[in-house]
């Protein structure tokens, strides 16, 4: 049978429902977030790690221009190295049938022994790996086959090296160094436009010219091998033959965007859960604490009927804790569907074979302690004092609050205030915690409102510099080979093609002390108009007739500023070192960057001005000639056509932007509710007595509803500037939290998106308000001053 | 001679609160047989709810001792102090003290659901006459029936001693008299030792033994010969 207190509980929980609910969805807020990061967190990198193990996935990696094989044994056999695996790598234009555009493929070469590769090992999706003696067959990636309809069987046609090859595909493959796949100029995966074709060893050799030579290396390393050593050995090896110097995982490309996004899931679940935890505990608090106050009877009768002080504060905990497990189930349940759906979204960016999202007991038993314990850490306080509470004390009604004269009263007092703007200040002056704390509370929801705006204005700002100021070019031609500049007239010559400006990405490792960093030095000519170097703001920064720009996080990385010498071993030509001042900071938000005048750099170099990329702005009414006439120039490795970079990015920014916004402000709504209605409740009932008392008197509805009402806008008003502050410090954390090599987000914070979170949260305050108001004006003035409290 | 069930020595209770102390209990002498039906009179603020808190475990002495049979209150700790009041006593209060969100029996279930040899809920409730009540919430009964409600809770657990602090004092004459009555026939059928403190001098006239208080002591103690029903005695 139900025990009589737990009927209690049950029919208290039923009539606090309202109160009740507020809490648990803000509890759920939290706990859904934490779930979703935490186990979305924790599929990828266990995903990650199982598929790296089975696939083989290489720890240093390496490229060249061309180094004999017969260098292979000495690689393999540096101290640490367990496996090094040579290959033949290349860009190459496709042409896709029904694709008006040309495509863009990397060549990657199997082993010319035949079957998978001991490295990267692709795991086969569907048909089956190229005949290594076979000249016309290719191995394409899975993504890239399902965004073209391409299924074994079916041929594309390839520009190998300035021949067209007609390809017979003979399978699909994911691969490990392929999870989040990129192609050259790139900002987001584009499937349909890039595709990776494995060819057997003998057919890419071929292809590039290098028949018994290798200019892509990888390395699996011994675990504790000291990968630093290895990639120092592997460049003195590698430099004669035009090594570009190796790296690690951290700036292997598809790898470094997976850890940007563990990073950014880890971000999300320290900063915003916290937040959503602490307005529940208070939220508890405040309303557990008004319960206990006015269940002083019942305590002590309870006390004196041998209920033991446990068992009472176990009693009001157990309140807390039934709130909270609503929150923690609606919590899960939410968070579950959040998983699902981002489990979705990384499925179109992450070419992982199984990422699933599974429903693992760890994520969700931390969201859910973490959750009872904010509900419990509020109700703690209210619960002991339930405890303690001795039973002849609690049976007596409590003694009246002492309403000294204080410092504020006087003041109070001389601002000559009528009596119910009096009611309101000292109600919010007699309890400064309780006070401070609602204060805090609204001022986290609009902190919450301002992060969640600030990212859409930080987009905003970040498509305006990358794309209308700094990147402005249409399309950009890479080369397959670096040419002499005069080969931009060529281009220039293309029909469609306004404008052609050349440049060239030089990779060189900077030095500042002991900072290094490898890194592509772009030149351009001086008073380059397609692509631009900005500063913060986004106007335009001359490239220095000496000297380096240098993107402001890569200066940061470096520790380095203007004025500052950096020292640069060029890994191309005559691999010279050379030293070169900083001569500014400029605003890249994607990628690393170092720029200098191509003038410049030839000078250093001592050789004729070269290009590996051509930038060209488009006659709109002429693309089509444009793209038929790329499909047979020879030297071209591929084209970026960044209209089309800029238009996905902008669509996907968007997508994501409306559901980030959606959130954010149901969040915002949910808090202010919370802390609003909660509070004028349990001010309602503090001062029912008061109230009745002055309409008995003659106040109107309106003017005693003023006081109540009153008091909550009056802290709802002065928690704006604490938000305002409090929000921009979240938006810091979030920019900050995201931030990795390969992309940044600045800060944006518009006096618009502070007037958007204080209406949102103002208006919210004051639809709570008015919902206890109606209340209020129900209230039964008779029965209200005979009930003893 | 009946055993005596409550005996004080000495038994004092000041309460440092506010400027000056107050002397609630001034070292009383006191002894209750058991059994007995005992009225406590005297003027407010003379020290009686302060003693019967002390006897019933919900307060503490600041001096002096008090003993259950042979048990000193006073020397017990506040686990001891919980469990003497879950075996042994029974509280009606002035203001009936009802969980307003729990039904009658649902009232008189938070004690049978933690004592040792409980009646049926239903069973108290028949013994005060509120048989077909039992599904009332408080709000839904008089309030006679609802401090009846209180006694069937107090001695649903088969009391030894039932302490009362004005039990009718918020009642009416007519609703007061089924109270004591209620209370009286308890202490005839199972020989409970009632502490009933009144401000209500004919009660007095029920009472095996009246004690009247006066400035935190007793001041006198008057055993009668003669006890009267309930119902004859004249408010
Ligand atoms: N918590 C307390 N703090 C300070 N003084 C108290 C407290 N409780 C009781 N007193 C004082 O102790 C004295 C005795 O109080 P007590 O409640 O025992 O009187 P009483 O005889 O029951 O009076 P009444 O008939 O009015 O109920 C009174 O002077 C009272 O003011
Ligand atoms: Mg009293």
């Amino acid at each position: 049978m139900v025990s009589a207190l737990s009927r209690k509980l049950g029919r208290d929980l039923v009539r606090l429902w309202s109160q009740a609910a507020a809490i648990a969805l803000v509890l759920a807020c939290g706990v859904a977030i934490l779930l979703m990061s935490l186990g979305m967190f924790q599929a990828l990198e266990t995903t990650r790690e199982a598929y790296y193990d089975r696939q083989r996935f290489a720890d240093v990696f390496a490229r060249a221009t061309r180094a004999p094989r017969a260098l292979m044994p000495e690689i393999a056999a540096l101290p640490g190295v367990v496996a090094a695996e040579a290959r033949v790598a290349g860009l190459v234009t496709l042409d896709l049938a029904g694709r008006s555009r040309p495509g863009m493929g990397q060549v990657l070469s199997l082993p010319a022994a035949g079957g998978p590769p001991r490295l990267n090992v692709p795991i086969l999706a569907a048909g089956r790996l190229p005949d290594p003696e076979a000249r016309d067959e290719v191995l394409v990636n899975a993504a890239f086959a399902k965004a073209n309809g391409l299924r074994p069987g079916d041929r594309l046609i390839a520009n190998l090296n300035g021949r067209k090859r007609d390809l017979a595909i003979t399978g699909t493959a994911l691969s490990p160094e392929f999870v989040y796949t990129l192609g050259p100029g790139a900002l987001m995966p584009d499937n349909a436009g890039y595709g990776i074709l494995w060819l057997p060893d003998r057919a890419a050799a071929a292809a590039f010219d290098l028949q018994g030579a290798f200019n892509d290396v990888s390395l699996a390393l011994a675990g504790g091998a000291d990968a630093n050593a290895v990639i120092d050995a592997l460049d003195r090896l590698l430099a004669p033959y035009g090594g570009t110097g190796a790296h690690g995982r951290d700036q292997q490309l598809s790898d470094a965007f997976v850890t940007a996004e563990i990073q950014q899931l880890k971000a999300m679940a320290w900063i915003l859960p916290p937040v959503f935890f602490g307005i529940s505990a208070f939220l508890v608090h405040m309303v557990l604490g008004r319960i206990v106050a006015l269940e002083r009877p019942v305590i002590g009768l309870l006390k004196a009927l041998g209920y033991s002080n446990l068992a009472v504060a176990g009693h009001y905990l157990m309140l807390a804790a039934l709130t909270a497990a609503a929150g923690i189930l609606l919590g899960w349940g939410v968070g579950t569907w959040l998983s699902r759906a981002l489990a979705e979204l990384y499925a179109q960016f992450f070419d992982f074979p199984y990422l699933v999202w599974r429903a693992q007991p760890g994520p969700y038993a931390v969201a859910g302690l973490l959750g009872l314990a904010a509900a419990s850490g509020g109700a703690l306080q209210a619960a002991i004092a339930a405890g303690r509470l001795p039973p002849a004390e609690a049976m007596r009604p409590p003694a009246p609050p002492r309403y000294g004269r204080t410092l504020s009263d006087r003041l109070l007092a001389g601002a000559g205030l009528g009596q119910p703007a009096m009611m309101v200040w000292r109600g919010i002056l007699r309890w400064p915690l309780r006070s401070g704390l609602t204060l805090l509370g609204l001022a986290l929801a609009v902190a919450v409102m301002v992060a969640a705006n600030f990212l859409d204005d930080a987009l905003d700002k970040l498509i305006d510099i990358a794309f209308t100021q700094a990147a402005r070019q249409d399309a950009a031609l890479i080369l397959a080979q670096e040419a002499p500049a005069i080969a931009v007239e060529e281009v220039r010559a293309l029909p469609g093609v306004l404008m052609a400006e050349g440049q060239t990405s030089q990779p060189a490792i900077l030095r500042h002390g002991p900072r290094e960093r490898r890194i592509g030095i772009e030149a351009r000519p001086p008073g380059a108009d397609l692509a631009r170097t900005v500063d913060a703001e986004g106007r335009p920064v001359a490239l220095p007739p000496r000297g380096l720009l240098l993107s402001s996080r890569l200066a940061d990385r470096l520790e380095a500023g203007p004025g500052d010498v950096i020292e640069a071993e060029f890994l191309t030509g005559r691999r010279e070192i050379h030293r070169l001042p900083v001569a500014g900071i400029v605003e890249q938000y994607f990628g690393l960057g170092a720029y200098m005048q191509a003038d410049a750099l030839a000078a250093l170099r001592r050789e004729a001005p070269r290009i590996g990329a051509v930038n060209v702005a488009l006659d709109p009414a002429a693309e089509a000639e444009f793209d038929a006439a790329l499909k047979d120039i020879p030297a071209l490795a591929g084209t970026v056509m960044l209209t089309q970079v800029r238009r996905s990015f902008e669509d996907t920014i968007a997508q994501n932007v409306v559901i980030m916004n959606t959130i954010y402000i149901t969040v915002a709504v949910l808090i202010t509710f919370g802390v609003t209605y909660n509070g004028a409740r349990i001010q309602l009932s503090e001062r029912a007595r008061d109230l009745a008392s002055l309409r008995i008197l003659g106040f109107t509805r309106g003017e005693v509803s003023g006081i109540l009402v009153g008091e909550s806008l009056v802290l709802a008003v002065a928690a704006q500037p604490v938000g305002w502050a409090i929000g921009a410090s979240i938006a810091g954390a979030l920019a900050h939290g995201s931030q990795s090599d390969l992309y940044a987000v600045p800060v944006v914070l518009k006096p618009a998106t502070f007037a958007a979170a204080s209406l949102l949260v103002l208006a919210a305050a004051a639809g709570s308000a008015l919902v206890v108001r109606r209340r209020l004006d129900r209230l039964d003035l008779v029965s209200v001053l005979k009930t003893r409290e | 001679m009946a055993e005596t069930i409550y005996r004080t020595r000495g038994l004092s209770r000041v309460y440092a609160t506010g400027a000056a102390a107050v002397r609630a209990l001034d070292a009383v002498d006191l002894d209750v047989p058991a059994g007995e039906f005992v009225v406590l009179l005297g003027p407010s603020g003379s020290g009686k709810s302060t003693l019967l808190n002390i006897l019933g475990g919900l307060d503490r002495a600041t001096g002096g001792e008090a003993w259950f049979r042979d048990r000193s209150l006073t020397e017990m700790d506040e686990a001891d102090l919980t469990r003497y009041r879950r075996d042994h006593v029974g509280f009606v209060f002035q203001f009936y003290n009802l969980v307003a969100s729990l039904t009658a029996r649902e009232n008189v279930q938070l004690v049978t659901d933690i004592a040792a040899d409980p009646m049926s809920p239903d069973e108290a409730l028949g013994l005060v006459g509120l048989g077909p009540r039992v599904n009332h919430f408080p709000a839904e009964l008089s309030g006679g029936e609802q401090q009846r409600v209180a006694i069937a809770r107090a001695i649903a657990k088969r009391p030894e001693v039932l302490l009362c602090d004005e039990p009718t004092g918020a009642l009416d004459s007519q609703t007061g008299v089924q109270v004591l009555d209620a209370l009286a026939e308890v202490n005839a059928r199972f020989a409970t030792t009632c502490l009933v403190i009144t401000h209500n001098a004919a009660i007095r006239e029920m009472a095996h033994r009246v004690i009247r208080f006066q400035d935190g002591r007793v001041a006198e103690v008057e055993v009668n010969t003669t006890r009267r029903a309930a119902s004859e005695i004249a408010w």
